[in-house]
């Protein structure tokens, strides 16, 4: 793919420098994005997020599976990223496969928690069934489409999305006779759900570093120019759940806690804004059916 | 229906206008001859003295054409073909285009211009900084990355397209074309740009910015001075490239408030002309838009609309092509 010029990097880096990017945002700002609910009827919840070019498609399936050896108590949830080889010619075959392994784990650290449930999006001891035996795993599954910059931006407000849209059926746990285990009954209503609570759910605010200066949600022009990145995951509260450095170059620590203190305040705009396009796309879903 | 004063739709009602708008947009082009792949083509009443199948058609029996792209159905004379309305830049001879220099290769440089494979720009059709005249030495080839490189973007002119392979050749050979900097490029699908008697345009003031319409649907907003009638300074050369990084904040402004209004257009599959620009960039100042709200669904609603209202207002259905 080819890349941009020197005069165009020249011009990029200018209007960065002069907080007026090539289109009209600020330094800190976002590009608008839209959000849609319900796009998979298979999964459990899902939701296809679309901030400025880059769209992505995230999915929650919740199965039932074994509760984690140390911590029989909890349930689990995993997370990956695949990068369709349509996002992009350089994802092209295994092309993609570097960067969604960077990307997913990037992901683990913001939302995972300790090993011990800790600090996890979601209540992983809520998601027990049976201590010990059953237990469900929320796989959250992301899908990128198309690849315009921050994508692990982009991936994470599908991720809080597809959260809220996710329902779990309730399980009955059926008295085992004698020495023999229970048997566990699947309520198939759909009305009678079990809902995940996204309240603590954190988005990841990316401050990507182009000359002397970071920028929010870098585009993939911008992202080709950048030297280093922090990835800052931001709960309601404005606590920071995760940091990740990508990047080759190193940044200085007195900018990183700069760029903590902004990630946190971009964090708190951004979290209000996802919550308002995530209840209009659920309005939007109800007014659907 | 504008109210410059009034309260922001919200982005249910803009949504709600959005999907009007487009329905309306939709109905003007119902009248078009619009094939969809597979479709057979209705040849009409005239079809009696025999088809030709064109690019984008296939024989369905006796006398009977089908579509193999979606697109529009053209005719000339007997030869019936689909032009793909969505897909890569076909050259025509004399169209303006920008492109993008992927590889130096032997006396010429291979050009990114969004087409089915990559044009050529022949050092021989190229004019030297100074208008001097090339000698034809190994060492002027050898010198071919000092007067464009690798990414570089270049205005050019289609000379000649290959009739067997569909090979472009492109040429600079006036002093408006050349390398192009202290601007941006914004990226629309080519059929979005329609072939214009004037594809270096500059837009009067209070935009007082240029732009150069490639027909291949990459779009150059630049300075002004790059588009003025006299073109590039032919002393000054194209190695002038100066710190073209420092641009005037006040110019930069109007070059992304441009720049945004192409990209709007282009979200709405509007085409992208300068009297379309300008009223997208007029209306954003009326309603008193930021630059970087301009692609917000709001105000995208608010360009639909206008568009919708448009070409009611004009009537019977204008063809969004032609």
């Amino acid at each position: 793919m080819p890349g941009l010029s020197a005069a165009e990097l020249s011009f990029l880096e200018g209007g960065i420098a002069q907080d007026l990017r090539n289109d009209g945002r600020g330094r800190e700002d976002f590009r608008s994005f839209s959000i849609q609910l319900d796009v998979i009827s298979q999964a459990s919840g899902s939701a296809r997020v679309r901030l400025g070019a880059t769209d992505i498609l995230a999915s929650i399936k919740a199965e039932l599976g074994s509760p984690p050896a140390e911590f029989p108590h909890l349930g689990r949830l995993e997370l990956a990223v695949e990068i369709s080889p349509t996002a992009g010619p350089e994802f092209e075959g295994r092309g993609g496969e570097e960067l969604s392994a960077e990307l997913g784990k990037a992901l683990e650290r913001s939302f995972a928690g300790g090993a011990n449930g800790t600090g996890a999006a979601v209540d992983l001891a809520a998601l027990s069934v049976v201590e010990g035996k059953t237990c469900w795993v929320l796989y959250a599954d992301v899908l990128v489409l198309n690849a315009d910059g921050n994508i692990l931006d982009a991936s994470a407000i599908g991720i809080k999305a597809a959260l809220s849209n996710t329902r779990i059926p309730k399980v009955e746990v059926l008295a085992g006779e004698g020495d023999e285990e229970g048997e566990l009954e699947l309520n198939d209503d759909p009305d009678e759900c079990a809902r995940v609570s996204t309240a603590a759910v954190p988005l990841i605010v990316t401050l990507t570093k182009v000359g002397r200066h970071y920028i929010a949600d870098a585009t993939g022009d911008e992202e080709a120019q950048m030297s280093s990145a922090l990835s800052v995951a931001v709960n309601e509260k404005g606590q920071l759940c995760g940091v990740t450095k990508r990047g080759s170059a190193g940044i200085d620590p007195s900018v990183i806690s700069d760029m903590l203190s902004v990630a946190r305040r971009i964090g708190k705009r951004l979290l209000a804004k996802v919550d308002a396009e995530i209840s209009l796309a659920e309005s939007r879903l109800e007014s659907e059916t | 229906m504008l109210q410059p004063e009034g309260p922001a739709p919200s982005l249910d009602e803009a949504a709600a206008k959005l999907a009007e708008a487009q329905a309306i947009l939709q109905s003007s082009t119902a009248s078009l001859p619009l094939v969809c792949l597979g479709d057979a083509i209705d040849l009409g009443a005239d079809a009696e003295g025999g088809v030709m199948k064109g690019h984008g058609t296939m024989m369905a029996g006796e006398a009977q054409l089908q579509a193999t792209v979606c697109g529009l159905v053209e005719r000339v004379n007997k030869l019936v073909s689909v032009r793909a309305l969505k897909g890569r830049y076909t050259a025509q001879v004399g169209d303006v285009v920008v492109g993008r220099v992927t590889e130096v290769a032997q006396k010429r440089w291979k050009m990114d211009v969004n087409g089915k494979q990559d044009a050529a720009l022949l050092l021989a059709s190229v004019n030297l900084p100074g208008g001097v005249q090339r000698r034809r030495t190994n060492v002027d080839e050898l010198n071919m990355r000092e007067l464009y490189q690798e990414n570089d973007l270049i205005s050019a002119e289609v000379q000649q397209i290959n009739q067997g392979d569909g090979a472009v050749a492109l040429h600079t050979r006036s002093a408006k074309y050349g390398k192009l900097q202290g601007g941006q490029l914004v990226t629309v699908a080519p059929y979005l740009i329609k072939r214009l008697k004037q594809h270096f345009v500059a837009l009067a003031a209070p935009l007082d910015v240029g732009i150069i319409l490639g027909c291949n649907g990459y779009v150059w907003i630049g300075s002004k001075d790059l588009v003025d009638a006299g073109g590039r300074d032919e002393d000054e050369g194209m190695e002038a490239a100066g710190p073209s990084g420092q641009v005037d904040l006040q110019l930069r402004e109007r070059m992304c408030r441009v720049a945004n209004a192409v990209r709007a257009l282009a979200a709405l599959g509007l085409p992208v002309h300068p009297p379309a620009i300008v009223e997208v960039c007029n209306l954003s100042g009326l309603l008193r838009v930021e630059i970087k709200d301009m692609l917000g669904p709001e105000f995208l609603a608010q360009v639909a609309y206008r568009e919708a209202d448009r070409r009611q207002a004009e009537g019977d259905a204008q063809p969004m092509d032609h």
